[in-house]
């Protein structure tokens, strides 16, 4: 390992209490939009698998991460100062936009909390994507970084506050606002989430092909 | 409906037993190790629920006779039949489907498994299958087929169930789409013990130290992380599903209380992880269920548990530990996607043992670019965790390109292959092209094994005793014969090329 390059932190950006975003270096590591790594403090004993949030185009690789209790990796990254080393491996996944060429492709992110760090990555690497975003979270102050997202593609369903573009989880929403069954439609969350949101985009008419999903866990 | 679920005894010419269902990758045994097949098993359960009449029809486990299996299924006469294919066996599937169309033409033939379900197109043309399912939640997929097919005269036209690939007629085959990769797996039910007759599968199971033992309904298909190159749980079109905590420590509870059951093995691919693997342990201790003299195991992998969660399974009285070793050396394990670095290894072993949990290594020799430098870094270092006491138990295996994983369809694109006859694939022999000569690998796998007899690992479990743990006195007095005699079969199996 020892030719590999080290890949040390540039910051630690604070969203909300408990979510934040980490930048590394990327040096020369290559990933495709919607790819993930393991990651972890440098020589820790364990890591734990995050989407890549920031653009291939960028110059260093950042991940939107979420620090609950007893989530010791997590917990331990945000802590992280500027300057320490992490353990990165990877990329892993087949979570892509396979031809985002295509223009006239309609795409639907279906995510919760931090499930959207792949969408970010898409939306961020690929302008002029005509997509909708729908985003299921708590409150209001998990809508993180709206601003990276083209202004009324993006649906903040908050579940336990009003304030966002929906009271209620993402479920509910999509029950209310049916879905074109021609829009390519990624789901991106834990898996009961991402179980639901199948059935129901199904239940609409969406062709199973047209359903790509990534489970967190 | 008449559905069996059927596992034909698979027999070598050296008088071995395919072990084909649900293990990762399918191995011939001269001593019986009966592994229960558990998602069929959930499907069995499921059909019987819904009102199908099921045989659970398992001939190795049942210790039949091909013969007599066969004439047992034909004497049934079953609607349907349900296999589980992989790689190694195939050849022998598509000749029994033949043979099966020819007495019963009116049975219909469900094709399962990881080898099928990525080569469709090629099992339908070998044999006269009538569906295929590439998804691998067979009991979902069955639980609406099944009665599909009894409601539908016309199904082979109209059947809109995602994953299958149905034989409309001699010339036509539909495909109906990609399938549900996430299901919730809390509505499959537990398996039913005792229409699987899970004595059967209780006690020839090297994972066990006490018995009656049992594989748990897993709570994670199929694999948490699910990147490993070599592994029938990886690629695109697979990701995991998860079973609530609650949901498996009710059937736990069951198993102990009706069954008397004394160890239980979860063979999900990984098992649970940080706060679901604290909730279950603690679930287990809060039910009183680490006091009934039974002990837990789980695959796991490491970088993945940490200490605090390690040390409420110690406390929950989980013993066995099974993580995979699959090489010493940074490069092989980037190469195989397992995301962990070699000093992850030594330092989760160290944590396990210092809980009393008893690790078991499972290792791979035989990667198409494994020179000699990097098996040796493997030997030395399992040798040395041996003797060291941070493992207790090892299993080696030559990494088999199979079921068209990743690893299988790099070691065609490399031309790296030296066979395309699928019964080659048997984890029997060395079926790539390799750096070094085979032997080394054959050697190396010796020289790990060799480590059950060595004095060093013996005066190492003798030290153990000190611990004053009731496993570690059971380990070495009632497990170590038992152990010795499966090593031998081991080393048998894997080294029998050289003998001719």
């Amino acid at each position: 390992m020892s030719d590999k390059p080290r890949h040390l932190v540039q910051s630690v950006r604070k969203l909300t209490a408990t979510t934040f975003v980490i930048r590394i270096d990327r040096h020369a590591f290559r990933a495709l939009a919607g790819q993930h790594v393991t990651l972890g403090p440098h020589r820790f004993a364990i890591n734990r698998e995050f989407s890549i949030y920031s653009s291939p185009d960028a110059p260093y690789l950042e991940f939107l991460i979420i620090a609950r209790p007893g989530s010791e990796t997590a917990c331990a990254l945000h802590q992280a100062q500027p300057g320490e080393e992490v353990d990165l491996a990877g990329p892993y996944g087949e979570f892509f936009i396979a031809n985002p060429a295509d223009r006239s492709r309609r795409y639907l992110f279906v995510a919760t909390g931090v499930g959207i760090a792949p969408f970010h990555c898409f939306v961020r690497h690929f302008p002029g994507l005509d997509y909708r975003l729908i985003h299921g979270v708590a409150r209001v102050e998990d809508r993180y970084e709206l601003a990276d997202y083209e202004r009324g593609r993006y649906v903040a369903c908050v579940s336990r506050e009003e304030g966002g573009d929906f009271k209620g989880r993402v479920t509910d929403y999509l029950r209310e606002h049916r879905v074109e069954p021609d829009r390519l439609c990624y789901i991106c969350g834990h898996s009961a989430m991402v179980a639901n949101v199948y059935d129901l985009l199904r239940g609409q008419g969406v062709p199973s092909d047209n359903l790509l999903t990534e489970t967190f866990f | 409906m008449k559905v069996a679920i059927s596992y034909p005894p698979i027999l070598n010419d050296r008088g071995q037993v395919a072990m084909v269902s649900q293990n990762r990758n399918v191995q011939y045994f001269k001593i019986p190790t009966y592994l229960l097949p558990v998602v069929h098993a959930q499907a069995a359960t499921w059909l019987r629920d819904i009102g199908c009449e099921v045989r659970w029809d398992d001939g190795n486990a049942q210790q039949k006779s091909f013969d007599e299996w066969y004439a047992g299924l034909l004497a049934w006469r079953p609607d349907v039949v349900v296999f589980e294919s992989t790689t190694p066996v195939m050849k022998f599937y598509w000749a029994l489907v033949k043979q099966l169309k020819g007495d019963l033409p009116k049975t219909l033939v469900v094709m399962t498994g990881y080898h099928s379900m990525r080569k469709p197109d090629e099992t339908m043309q070998a044999c006269a299958v009538d569906v295929i399912l590439q998804s691998n939640h067979i009991d979902f997929v069955l639980k609406k087929l099944i009665p599909y097919i009894a409601e539908h005269a016309d199904w082979r036209e109209t059947c809109e169930i995602e994953g299958l690939f149905i034989r409309v007629d001699e010339k036509k085959v539909r495909q109906t789409g990609a399938f549900k990769r996430v299901e919730d797996l809390d509505l499959s039910p537990d398996v039913d013990r005792d229409l699987v007759e899970w004595k059967r599968y209780a006690y020839e199971n090297g994972n066990y130290l006490r018995t009656p033992g049992t594989y748990a309904t897993s709570v994670i298909r199929d694999c948490t992380f699910g990147k490993c190159t070599f592994c029938r749980y990886n690629g695109p079109d697979l990701t995991f599903s998860i079973r609530s905590v609650k949901k498996s420590l009710d059937e736990y509870q069951r198993l102990i209380e009706d069954y008397g059951v004394r160890e239980i093995f979860d063979d999900s691919g990984v098992w649970y992880r940080g706060e679901q693997a604290r909730a279950f342990a603690r679930g287990i201790i809060d039910r009183g269920l680490h006091k009934r003299g039974c002990y837990f195991g789980f695959n796991t992998r490491f970088a993945y548990l940490d200490e605090e969660t390690i040390a409420l399974l110690a406390k929950a009285n989980f013993r066995f530990v099974l993580v995979g070793l699959e090489a010493a050396d940074a490069e092989t394990l980037t190469r195989l996607n397992k995301g962990y670095l070699p000093h992850q290894a030594c330092q989760n072993l160290e944590i396990f043992t210092r809980y009393g949990l008893h690790p078991h290594l499972t290792i791979m020799v035989g990667y198409y670019w494994q020179t000699a430098e990097q098996l040796g870094a493997t030997v030395s270092t399992v040798r040395e965790l041996m003797f060291k006491g941070l493992a207790r138990t090892l299993q080696v295996t030559i990494c088999t390109p199979l079921d068209f994983t990743p690893y299988h369809k790099e070691c065609i694109a490399n031309n790296a292959l030296l066979t395309d006859d699928y019964n080659d694939f048997d984890m029997s022999k060395l079926i790539v092209k390799t750096p070094i000569p085979h032997e080394a690998y054959y050697q190396a796998i010796r020289d790990m094994y060799g480590v059950a007899t060595d004095p060093r690992f013996i005066a190492r479990q003798i030290r153990f005793l000190a611990s004053g743990r009731v496993r570690d006195w059971e380990f070495l007095f009632r497990y170590g014969w038992r152990a010795l005699r499966r090593v031998r079969n081991h080393v048998y199996n894997l080294t029998s090329q050289e003998r001719g």
